[in-house]
């Protein structure tokens, strides 16, 4: 069965490529476009990992990451942000992962699978 | 009267006291005036029940039996989980020309002072505070035998404006592979002084303080908090300790438990003065001297390891930024008579 992952990022094309991407890796996605979007899926559905933008129009991903430990603290979570300086929140540590965005997906692809424990 | 232009000895930085619009205590209480409480508490990475979210940690005081990273502590140490900085071994020198750069190595902890989020500080019991200073130079110990670092900073960060992204009462120690340069600057000025007074310029600023006592707020048989003469904030306080020493890290028990509660009754006096503001708490010790200290050799003399405590009351804005001068609307011989009151 294919593990699933909850992606939630503001930026549309970017979600459809990571949704793409991701989907070629074997995993099913669900991919949203805002945390109160993303709060309503994780009551549907058991997701095995969670991928989250930070900046984004309303609940920005620290609230959201925040929220979600009131739900589920086991989910794996992986901020990725194009920020660097949202690592001096210590907020961020309610994540297991914390990717810097980049032209490449190798390195979120390999914390996935990491965290995933592939 | 007019404001005043003051130089803070040590390091030459100049101040503009500006007492004709002077300010009291009252001007800074949160509107209302009383103390903000503390934030609600929803997930914690720092409380405890929470120590996996944390990486594994490095030292802790910890009940009998119980295992690391899980409940049961009472000042827990962490790296950061995502840090700026990396250990390990750093470059001789940077490379580079005009444009110089060296790799990203250092240290950055997190001390978490106790398991409960809602106690500040200056809230627990002196015994706690002691085992936190306690905790600190265990750690500024462990990290100068690595042998990389030349300068371990300790600071801590309360309150939003002071750049604390948690409330949960915690400090941090950040080591670098260099001297940083507000610590040269005091090094170097109290190098200098030294040669002139013949003896180290801090014990000369205690006795001058002690003498004059208009800016001494605490005074006990190992410590002494005053108002810097040049105070760049309201309410900036520095904590001396009476026997000279430039390394925090050989304070003897019975000092730190002193120390804890000097620190417990300068931060309480703080509270009830300008109701529980912001601050940053920062140690300047000397660098680390596993390391060689062979570029200032009278180091051991001539500086003074100390505790500088800064309420943010005001903004640091343009002209700070631009000058290095500071405003302080408060004189520090009206913040020490304000903190000195019972």
């Amino acid at each position: 069965m294919k593990k699933k992952i909850l992606l939630v990022e503001d930026e549309k094309a970017l979600c459809l490529l990571y949704e793409e991407e991701l989907s070629r890796e074997g995993y099913a996605v669900t991919a949203v476009i805002d945390a109160e979007t993303a709060l309503a899926e994780l009551g549907k559905t058991a997701f095995d990992l969670i991928v989250t933008d930070i900046r984004m129009p309303g609940m920005n991903g620290i609230e959201l990451i925040t929220r979600i430990m009131g739900l589920r603290k086991d989910i794996p979570i992986i901020i990725n942000s194009a920020y660097q300086s949202y690592k001096e929140d210590f907020m961020t540590w309610a994540a297991d992962a914390y990717v810097v965005k980049s032209a490449s997906l190798d390195e979120l692809k390999a914390k996935i699978k990491q965290l995933m424990g592939e | 009267m007019m404001s005043e232009l003051r130089k803070d000895l040590v390091s030459g930085r100049w101040v503009i006291i500006a007492t004709e619009r002077s300010k009291r205590p009252d001007d800074f209480l949160p509107s209302g005036g009383t103390a903000r409480a503390a934030e609600p508490v929803g997930f914690c990475p720092f409380c405890e029940g929470n120590e996996t979210k944390t990486p594994p940690e490095v030292f802790a005081l910890r009940a009998a039996g119980t295992a690391a990273d899980s409940p049961g502590w009472k000042v827990r140490v962490v790296p950061n989980k995502f840090p700026a900085l990396n250990r390990g071994t750093p470059p001789l020198k940077p490379t580079g020309g005009v444009f110089q750069w060296m790799e990203g190595t250092g240290v950055h902890e997190v001390v978490i002072e106790n398991p409960n989020h809602a106690l500040e500080l200056s809230d627990l019991p002196v015994a706690h505070i002691r085992d936190v200073f306690q905790v600190f130079q265990q750690r500024i110990t462990s990290i100068e035998e690595e042998l990389h670092y030349q300068y371990v900073q300790l600071f801590k960060n309360k309150g939003k404006e002071a750049g604390a992204s948690l409330s949960h009462p915690h400090s941090q120690i950040i080591a670098t592979p260099i001297v940083p340069k507000r610590i040269k600057e005091k090094i170097y000025g109290a190098d200098r002084l030294f040669r002139n007074f013949k003896e180290c310029a801090f014990c000369r600023i205690l006795q001058e303080e002690e003498a004059a006592g208009a800016r001494q707020i605490a005074r006990n048989r190992h410590f002494s908090v005053i108002a810097p003469y040049a105070s760049r904030f309201p309410f900036e306080m520095a904590i001396y300790p009476l026997r000279h020493s430039p390394f925090f890290k050989d304070v003897r028990e019975d000092e730190l438990l002193t120390l804890a509660e000097t620190m417990k009754a300068v931060l309480t006096r703080l509270k009830e003065t300008v109701g529980d503001p912001p601050y940053n708490m920062v140690l300047h010790h000397a660098p680390n001297p596993s390391l060689s200290l062979e570029g200032w050799p009278e180091i051991e003399k001539n500086f003074h390891w100390h505790l500088e405590i800064f309420p943010i009351l005001t903004k640091v804005a343009g002209f700070e930024w631009g000058t290095g001068f500071y405003i302080n609307p408060v004189p520090p011989e009206t913040a020490a008579k304000f903190l000195r009151q019972p």
